[in-house]
């Protein structure tokens, strides 16, 4: 048996070299449409199914189709990038007092079974809402009083003066009276012929895909300009750069490559969605001493963590809770460069200084000789946020505090930060498309919970009168312009008080084609998020055109 | 669980059984102790089943925020909205574990935290055709290809039909299950474009009883079938093959070959015959595993049968879900064992004490 | 267990076979024993070599990698060139040092995992087999508890439960999940040499239970015990390479399982870095089958009609 063994152990070695050899050489992966997609067809990954999709359009449900959102429309669509606000079923509101919001109805729109839109559905899905809150997911009727509706408008009476209330309250979905009244249950509905107002209505459904055909009877039919949306239960990153679709929301690693390159006319547009920031646990020591929160700020290169965490695809974070630079116009212009902080290791120990800790040895150490030390939790699987920590971790290591990371399943890490049991904790805030609620979820000691009880908002467990303050008196504030400058002040609050350390921008991760259609957002043209889900890409579906339009 | 669940089952059992007969009351009281020892065990199974995804931290409703809150801030009223919508479960732990008994008893596991409103009994049975047909069918050529291959091995010891299924078989199931439906898939789904790349049947058909659809269910089952197969047929390679070798040289084998029989005669007739019964019981502790799935396979290709449910289920902490497919993929290898049990307890005697 | 095991049937002829042997040889010749019986297969021989050679290259590894595990800065998704020779990951790392890093990780879980579930498995197995009635059937109870809830799952609630544990928890975890096979094997070999004459004699010359199983009985499942060690390791291996690819492991640490996971993460197929898929599995592939090999020599141990060569 001698002779077969070295030939085998031969086989397996040069196994091993033409392995390597392999390696040297890549394989490029090119996208080829469907050739029996036609033109007028749209070809999207907005929808996964688990893996089979189920037939539910009932749009207050979390597990509803995503095409829902394509059916159903609110009365304002509010864009959470540029926090601007579009009429939609409603052509406008407005507030006579802050605790009184009219939104004026539009005229002409009809349901896609051909019966007329009327404010008695406004008020009809309103009431649903209230009848049923497990659909009621942005809480509305925490604020409404009560409704009322004239022929062309619907009244909506707060409980309080909250003028930042109207626009949660008008992006809620419609649904028609005329069929949801009969439903004996809606709260198990599941809404299988879905009948909107929007844009699209079903097509062909079936578990692994379905398609959705263009409103004839629209009322901006003239302004949609695909025919057919195709939306697959199935669409892996490798789906999605192969088979030629024309719209994604995915981070696709080396996305100028993997993406771009993969032919297609692709192109791609990441807008800041959100600040990925550290949330510093206040109500301990020492993260309730503000030096050693400037400390731990300054000794951050928040560049190399946004580099590290989304392949340098995202800029770094402001220290203001505001998106750039698609909400410039909101910024405080006082504060310097943008609110950007540059790292200063040396401004940053003497914060530390202060705060009673000195380098000994290359280690942070306090009064006592205890080094300082702490862990960052974040959750198993958000990968980003996981290798950002990591980056942070290497870069407080080289002034010697001793860093350790935790990551908890996703259950597990929410669990921790909404009882406030962490020292510093990774996670998401603002990017809602309101500054109100930007600010508020984040700095509201109306949600202040002691430790051990579950927090909704506010993790961190700020409390500052002066911030309450500002928030009650943006409720308030009718006029934008002194909106404008409470969202000054807010901005203020969080730069010089560190309650968050901003990192850098979460990613909206618009992957787009220009092959069959053009005019999706772009940083030449942001009219929009370029997200696949929720109420915008009402605004992106009515704003493309067909190439051989051009 | 995946499709290849060989325990070692019964097998401490000689590889040339002798059937004997005896006292039925023996028989009877072998049964019967059996059966108490599974139902205590279903009980034991059923209860770990109850708290095991309650040790898991965190609740469905922080499961499902933390999807949410990577979009950014949820709002106040969600959570308690989010709460009400998946049903979480209320009550003290006992409450709730009489609650789950009565599921159990009558089969009716209520509605799915994860896909509501659908009720888990829905789920479950749209996914268990998939997995049966697909883990099933493939365990069964698995083991009929390799008992062959097995047997051959041994009866031609030494040469190229002995060297070659032998070392192919211990290299390819050592290759860990995702990484070879990996490699399959992006060679010759993606590169190769030879098969399809994710799904049960075309996007566009639905589940029938046609041969048109049977075809296309099948060409897409085929890559998920492949790495199963590749992967697990070595073992009951090995295992034949050791089993059938050690036969050959017992004593009756011999004097079969003695008086004067064919070498192939002996070798199919008499020691394969015996040498397969200790395969025989992994095949049935296997079969007993095939309602398990495979997750990891079924992931990779996005096939939707129970191990791809089950992944969600487990990872979404989706517990009316988890309950159930834990029960069942437990009852099953249960009764598998005990139908092994019963079975040699019928062919050897020897193992009733 | 997770995915794949050792056919039970090599266990099951290795027990029968080994019930023939005398009773209690000397620790030292059994060791040179195996090791000579195991030499002498070919494939073992095979078995040995890659696994020595892993080793090897698990120790040397800060001798032998060109750049730290986790040192980044490099071209993100590079192809191979003569700097990094099997490219570098999306988050600039290079390949080939987090393959030989890895080694480390992979095979002290291996070796772990499998140690301790075969020590398990010894200790339960060999009381189980020994003591009788009420004793028995509380293990018996036990051991099939632990059979039939269904492994990867459990492994994952375990896992979630026990996360940010790190590599200590994926031990663990496949300890937990892996050592009741062994168990039920080894019993079954116990109940039939204790039958036998040579511990018969021993009870009645008055030794204590204890020192029965562990001085007159355990020195004749040597080889069983040997082969349980390298199945279970195989089986850790396996389900370690799971568990991390599934992203339930630590995914800071650099170790094959998890490179496969970073790899499906930032979808190594789609921006070329196939090496970064292709490299760890075949290691881990690699890695088993020497295992597996090297059982082959094991089984020759008791049963001299596996031995290479033997043909009957």
């Amino acid at each position: 048996m001698k002779h077969p063994t070295r030939r085998r152990l031969g086989a397996l070695v040069s196994a091993i070299m033409l392995t390597t050899g392999l390696a040297a050489c890549s394989i490029q992966i090119e996208s080829a449409p469907d050739p029996s997609i036609p033109k007028d067809t749209m070809l999207v990954a907005a929808d996964n199914g688990s893996p089979l999709f189920e037939r539910n359009f009932n749009p207050y449900m979390t597990n509803k189709r995503t095409a829902a959102f394509y059916m159903y429309e609110p009365l304002v669509v509010l864009d959470n990038v540029t926090g601007e606000e579009h009429p939609w079923l409603a052509t406008g509101y407005a507030l006579p007092d802050p605790s009184t919001v009219v939104f004026t109805i539009r005229d002409g729109v009809k349901w896609s079974d051909g019966k007329p839109f009327t404010p008695k559905d406004v008020a009809f899905s309103f009431d649903l809402l209230k009848k049923y809150p497990t659909f009621d997911l942005q809480g509305i009727w925490t604020y409404i009083d009560t409704v009322e509706t004239s022929d062309t408008t619907v009244t909506v009476h707060l409980k309080a003066p909250d003028v930042p209330a109207a626009q949660l309250i008008a992006t809620t979905l419609i649904v028609p009276e005329h069929i949801w009244k009969d439903v004996p249950d809606p709260s198990t509905f599941r809404n299988p012929d879905p009948v909107g107002t929007g844009p699209y209505t079903l097509g062909n459904f079936a578990a692994q895909q379905y398609t959705i055909d263009k409103n004839p009877t629209y009322w901006q039919a003239d302004k949609v300009a695909a025919e057919h949306i195709i939306l697959p239960a199935t669409n892996t990153q490798l789906d999605v750069a192969t088979k030629g679709y024309d719209w994604a929301y995915s981070f696709i690693s080396d996305v100028d490559g993997a993406w771009v390159g993969a032919g297609n006319k692709n192109t791609y547009w990441f807008p800041p969605g959100g600040t990925v920031a550290l949330f510093p646990n206040l109500t301990k020591a020492p993260f309730n001493d503000l030096n050693v929160r400037q400390g731990l700020s300054l000794a951050l290169d928040r560049k190399a963590v946004g580099d590290s965490a989304a392949e340098g695809y995202m800029d770094v974070a402001g220290q203001t809770n505001i998106l750039l630079p698609y909400q410039q116009s909101l910024l405080d212009p006082s504060i310097p460069d943008s609110g950007l902080v540059t790292q200063n290791q040396q401004k940053a120990l003497e914060y530390f200084a202060q705060a009673g800790y000195t380098q000994q040895g290359g280690k942070l150490v306090d009064a006592s000789g205890t080094q300082l030390s702490f862990t960052i939790t974040t959750a198993n699987g958000y990968n980003d946020w996981l290798k950002g920590v990591q980056e942070v971790q290497k870069q407080w290591g080289a002034i010697g505090i001793d860093v350790k990371v935790s990551s908890p399943q996703p259950a597990a890490y929410q669990l921790a930060l909404r009882n406030g049991e962490y020292d510093l904790a990774m996670g998401g805030t603002g990017g809602t498309g309101s500054i109100f609620r930007d600010f508020n979820s984040l700095l509201s000691s109306d949600y202040l919970k002691p430790v051990g009880q579950e927090a909704t908002n506010n993790f961190e467990r700020y409390s500052n009168p002066e911030a309450d303050d500002l928030l009650a008196q943006y409720k308030l504030a009718v006029d934008p312009e002194k909106q404008k400058q409470l969202g000054y002040q807010l901005q203020n609050v969080v730069y010089n008080d560190l309650p968050i350390l901003s990192l850098y921008y979460g990613g909206s991760w618009g992957l787009m084609s220009d092959a069959k259609f053009t005019g999706w957002p772009s940083a030449a043209d942001p009219y929009a998020s370029p997200k696949t889900y929720e109420s915008t890409p009402l605004l992106v579906l009515t704003h493309l055109k067909k190439v051989n339009d051009d | 669980m995946t499709s290849v669940t060989i325990a070692p089952g019964s097998a401490d059992i000689s590889a040339a059984p002798r059937i004997t007969g005896s006292g039925k009351g023996r028989a009877w009281a072998y049964v019967a102790r059996k059966a108490g020892l599974l139902l205590l065990t279903l009980w034991a199974a059923i209860t770990l089943n109850f708290i095991l995804p309650r040790l898991m931290p965190g609740s469905p409703a922080d499961a499902a925020l933390a999807k949410l809150a990577q979009n950014g801030p949820v709002s106040d009223a969600t959570k308690a909205a989010i709460e009400a919508q998946l049903g979480v479960p209320t009550g003290n732990i006992l409450e709730q574990y009489v609650a789950y008994l009565h599921q159990v008893v009558t089969l009716d596991f209520g509605v799915s935290y994860t896909f509501y409103p659908q009720s888990v009994s829905e789920l479950v049975s749209t996914a268990l055709p998939y997995t049966l047909v697909l883990v099933g069918v493939v365990t069964i050529i698995a083991f009929v290809l390799g008992t062959l291959l097995g047997v051959l091995a041994a009866w031609k010891r030494g040469t190229w039909l002995d060297t070659l299924p032998t070392l192919a078989g211990s290299f390819a199931s050592a290759f860990p299950y995702f990484w070879t439906a990996l490699l399959l898939l992006f060679f010759a789904g993606y590169v190769g474009r030879l098969f399809p790349t994710s799904g049960a049947y075309g996007p566009t058909a639905s589940p029938q009883f046609t041969l048109g659809f049977l075809g296309d269910a099948i060409y897409h089952a085929a890559l998920p079938a492949l790495t199963i197969l590749i992967t697990s047929l070595g073992s009951w390679i090995l295992g034949m093959r050791n089993t059938m070798i050690s036969t050959i040289g017992d004593d009756y084998v011999t004097f079969a070959e003695a008086n004067g029989l064919k070498p192939r005669t002996v070798a199919l007739r008499y020691a394969a015959r015996n040498a397969i019964l200790p395969n025989l019981t992994s095949f049935g502790l296997a079969l007993g595993g095939v309602v398990g799935g495979s997750i990891l396979v079924e992931r990779v290709f996005g096939y939707p049968g129970i191990g791809y449910l089950l992944f969600n289920a487990v990872t979404n902490q989706d517990y009316p879900l988890m309950q159930a497919l834990f029960l069942m993929i437990t009852v099953s290898v249960l009764i598998a064992n005990f139908l092994v049990d019963i079975l040699y307890g019928v062919l050897d005697p020897r193992t009733r004490r | 267990m997770s995915t794949q095991s050792i056919p039970p049937s090599t266990r099951a002829v290795r027990a029968i076979e080994e019930a023939s042997i005398a009773p209690a040889p000397s620790p030292l010749k059994v060791v040179l024993r195996v090791a000579s019986t195991v030499w002498s297969n070919g494939k073992a021989r095979i078995g040995i070599i890659i696994l020595g050679l892993m080793i090897l290259i698990a120790v040397f590894a800060p001798l032998l990698a060109p750049y730290g595990a986790r040192q980044n800065g490099f071209d993100r998704s590079a192809d191979a060139s003569a700097a990094h020779w099997l490219g570098t990951t999306a988050a600039g790392e290079d390949v080939l040092s987090q393959l030989i890093w890895g080694a480390q990780i992979s095979i002290f879980v291996g070796l772990v995992a499998g140690l301790l579930s075969t020590v398990i498995a010894v200790l339960v197995g060999l009381s189980w087999g020994y003591v009788r009635g009420f004793g028995a059937d509380v293990i018996n109870f036990i051991v099939n508890l632990f059979l039939v809830i269904p492994g990867l799952p459990l492994m994952i609630v375990i896992a979630a439960y026990l996360s940010g544990g790190g590599i200590g928890m994926i031990i663990v975890v496949v300890v937990i999940t892996g050592w009741a096979w062994g168990a039920r094997v080894l019993r079954s070999q116990t109940q039939s040499l204790r039958s036998r004459d040579f511990v018969t004699a021993a009870v009645f010359s008055g030794e204590r239970p204890f020192r029965i199983v562990f001085r007159e009985i355990l020195p004749n499942m040597t080889s069983l015990i040997v082969g349980n060690f390298f199945g279970a390791a195989t089986a850790a291996i396996l389900a370690e390479a799971g568990l991390e690819y599934l992203g339930l492991g630590d995914t800071t640490v650099v170790s094959w399982g998890t490179m496969l996971f970073w790899a499906q993460n930032s979808n190594a197929l789609l921006t070329g870095q196939w090496a970064l898929l292709f490299a760890p599995g075949l290691c881990i592939a690699l890695l088993a089958t020497s295992l597996t090999l090297i059982n082959f020599g094991v089984d020759g141990i008791s049963n001299p009609r596996l031995r290479e060569g033997s043909k009957r």
